[in-house]
C-alpha cells in the first residue's frame, strides 16, 4: 500500500501511516490541544528570558562580593554559590514558592522565574568570577598607572576583555536554564513540558506528545546556539589578524 | 621631582628593597642596572605605587604619595609607566589604547583627543597603525604605541619597567630611539633596562642595585669606566 493511498483511507485503515494520523488528530488536533504547547512555550520563554536578566544580574553581585577586598562580602558569596549548588533546583523552585513567596501576590511566573533566578545566578557568578580573574594582571596595571581608579580599569579594560572569555559559558547557562525550567510543572504552570506531560494523561498516548515536547525544546535551543554564534564571530572581531 | 628616603618593601619572607634613598630630578634620565632579583623592578613599582611600600617616605613633587587619604589616581596621572609586557589592550585599537585615559580622566573632547592621539603616533612612527588591534603589531611596534598611550596623559615623569626585554633583538633599536628623543626633549626618566649602550648614551646618571639596595650611583663614565664598588665591577664585567 503506498502513503498515497494510506492517506485517502486513513479513517479506517490499520496502516502505520493511518496509525500515524490518527494519534497526531488525537494529540494535537482535537480539542485544540496543540494550544497547550503553544502556550507552553510562551509560559517558557517568559520564564527563561526573565530568570536569565535577574540571573545575570546576581551572578555580577555576587562575583562582585567573590573578588571583594572585604572578607565578609566574599564570605557571603561563598556561602551563597555553596547553598545554590548543593541543593536541587526542585528543592529551591518549591522553597521559594511555597514557603517564601507563600503569602506574596505575585504572578506564578514571576515567582518562578524569580526561584530560577537566584539559582542561575550561582552559576553566572562562577562564570563571571572566573571569566574576570582569566583577564592578566598587567591589563589592570597598566589600567591604574594610567590614572584610571579601580572601578573605571574594571568597565572599560577588564570587563570588556572577560566578556569575550566569559560568552561561550555564559549561552551555555542560559541554555542549562531554559531546559532547567521544565520542572515548573511542579508548582503549577503549564509550561512546554507540563503542557506534553497533560495531553500524555489525556490522551493515554506516551510516545508523540513526549517527543513533540523534545523537538520543541530542540529546535528552540538549536535557533539560540545559532544566534549566539553569531554574536561570538562579532564579538571575536579583534583578534582577527 | 621625586625624593625616596629609606624605602623598604618586602613579599612575604622575602626582602626585596632594604632601604633606598634617592633623588631624582626634573630632566634627568635615571638608568637603574642591576642583576636579575636585585629590586629594580620592585623600586620603580614603588614609584607609582603599583607596590605599596613597607615602610619609606616617597614624596613626589613635595607630596607624599604613600600616606592615608592620598588620591593615587591623580598622582599616577603625573607618571607614565612602560611595561615590560607592553600591556596594550587587547580590546581596542591603537588610537582607542591611546585616547581612552585623556577622555575619561581629563574629560578632552573626542576630536582634541583623536588630534593628539595622530600627533604622538606620528612622534612614534607609527602614524599608519591608527585602525589596528594591538594583535596586529609587532612587539617593537606596540611597545612604542604603550609610550605614546602614556605620554597622552601629558606626564611629568616616565618609568620604564625593562621595556626591551621581551622583544626580538632587531626590534629594540626602534624603541630605544623612541626612548632617546622623549630624552632630548626634556622629559624626566627613570629607566630600568639591561641596555647598557644606551645607558651610556643617553643616562644623566646610572644607579647600580643590589640585593635590594643601591650600591652606586654616578654619571654613566663614572659607572661603566671607573666603578668603584667590587660587586658593580663584577657585574659590569660579566654583561660589558
Amino acid at each position: 500500500m503506498n502513503l498515497y493511498t494510506a492517506w485517502l483511507t486513513a479513517g479506517e485503515s490499520t496502516g502505520w501511516f493511518a496509525e500515524f494520523t490518527r494519534t497526531f488528530e488525537k494529540c494535537f488536533i482535537r480539542e485544540d490541544r496543540y494550544k497547550l504547547l503553544l502556550e507552553g512555550v510562551g509560559v517558557t520563554i517568559k520564564i527563561s528570558l526573565l530568570a536569565a536578566l535577574l540571573g545575570l544580574i546576581i551572578g555580577f553581585l555576587i562575583a562582585s562580593c567573590s573578588l571583594s577586598k572585604h572578607k565578609l562580602l566574599r564570605f557571603f558569596g561563598k556561602v551563597y554559590t555553596d547553598v545554590i549548588r548543593g541543593t536541587p533546583s526542585v528543592t529551591q523552585l518549591m522553597i521559594i514558592y511555597f514557603v517564601i513567596f507563600a503569602t506574596v501576590d505575585l504572578d506564578k511566573w514571576i515567582i518562578a522565574a524569580i526561584a530560577f533566578s537566584i539559582n542561575s545566578g550561582a552559576y553566572v557568578a562562577e562564570i563571571i568570577r572566573a571569566g574576570i580573574l582569566s583577564i592578566d594582571k598587567g591589563q589592570t596595571e597598566a589600567g591604574r598607572s594610567l590614572g584610571l581608579n579601580g572601578i573605571q580599569t574594571m568597565f572599560y579594560i577588564v570587563i570588556p576583555q572577560a566578556v569575550k572569555n566569559i560568552f561561550p559559558a555564559m549561552c551555555n547557562e542560559f541554555i542549562t536554564l531554559i531546559k532547567e525550567t521544565a520542572i515548573v510543572g511542579y508548582v503549577g504552570l503549564m509550561d512546554i513540558q507540563k503542557a506534553g506531560d497533560f495531553i500524555k494523561s489525556a490522551t493515554y498516548l506516551a510516545f508523540m506528545p513526549l517527543i513533540a515536547t523534545a523537538i520543541i525544546y530542540f529546535v528552540m535551543i538549536k535557533i539560540l546556539t545559532t544566534l549566539f554564534g553569531f554574536l561570538e564571530k562579532i564579538l571575536r572581531k579583534s583578534d582577527i589578524r | 621631582m621625586i625624593k625616596v628616603n629609606n624605602l623598604h618593601k618586602s613579599f612575604g619572607k622575602l626582602n626585596v628593597l632594604n632601604g633606598i634613598d634617592e633623588h631624582i630630578k626634573p630632566g634627568e634620565v635615571v638608568v637603574v642596572i642591576g642583576p636579575s632579583g636585585s629590586g629594580k623592578s620592585t623600586f620603580l613599582r614603588c614609584l607609582n605605587l603599583l607596590e605599596k611600600p613597607d615602610k619609606g617616605e616617597i614624596y613626589v613633587d613635595d607630596q607624599l604619595i604613600n600616606a592615608p587619604k592620598v588620591d593615587v589616581n591623580k598622582v599616577r596621572q603625573k607618571m607614565g609607566m612602560v611595561f615590560q609586557h607592553f600591556n596594550l589592550f587587547p580590546h581596542l585599537t591603537v588610537m582607542r589604547n591611546i585616547i581612552l585615559a585623556p577622555m575619561k580622566l581629563k574629560k578632552m573632547p573626542k576630536e582634541e583627543a583623536l588630534a593628539k592621539g595622530r600627533e604622538l603616533l606620528k612622534t612614534v612612527g607609527l602614524s599608519d597603525k591608527e585602525k589596528s588591534y594591538p594583535v596586529q603589531l609587532s612587539g617593537g611596534q606596540k611597545q612604542r604605541i604603550a609610550i605614546a598611550r602614556s605620554l597622552a596623559m601629558e606626564p611629568e615623569i616616565m618609568l620604564f619597567d625593562e621595556p626591551t626585554s621581551a622583544l626580538d633583538p632587531e626590534m629594540v633599536g626602534e624603541v630605544l630611539d623612541v626612548m632617546k628623543n622623549l630624552a632630548k626633549s626634556g622629559m624626566t626618566m627613570v629607566v630600568v633596562t639591561h641596555e647598557m649602550g644606551f645607558a651610556r648614551e643617553v643616562a644623566t646618571r646610572v644607579i647600580f642595585m643590589d640585593g635590594g639596595v643601591v650600591l652606586e650611583s654616578g654619571t654613566p663614565e663614572e659607572i661603566f669606566d671607573h666603578p668603584q664598588n667590587p660587586r658593580t665591577k663584577l657585574f659590569l664585567s660579566k654583561v660589558l
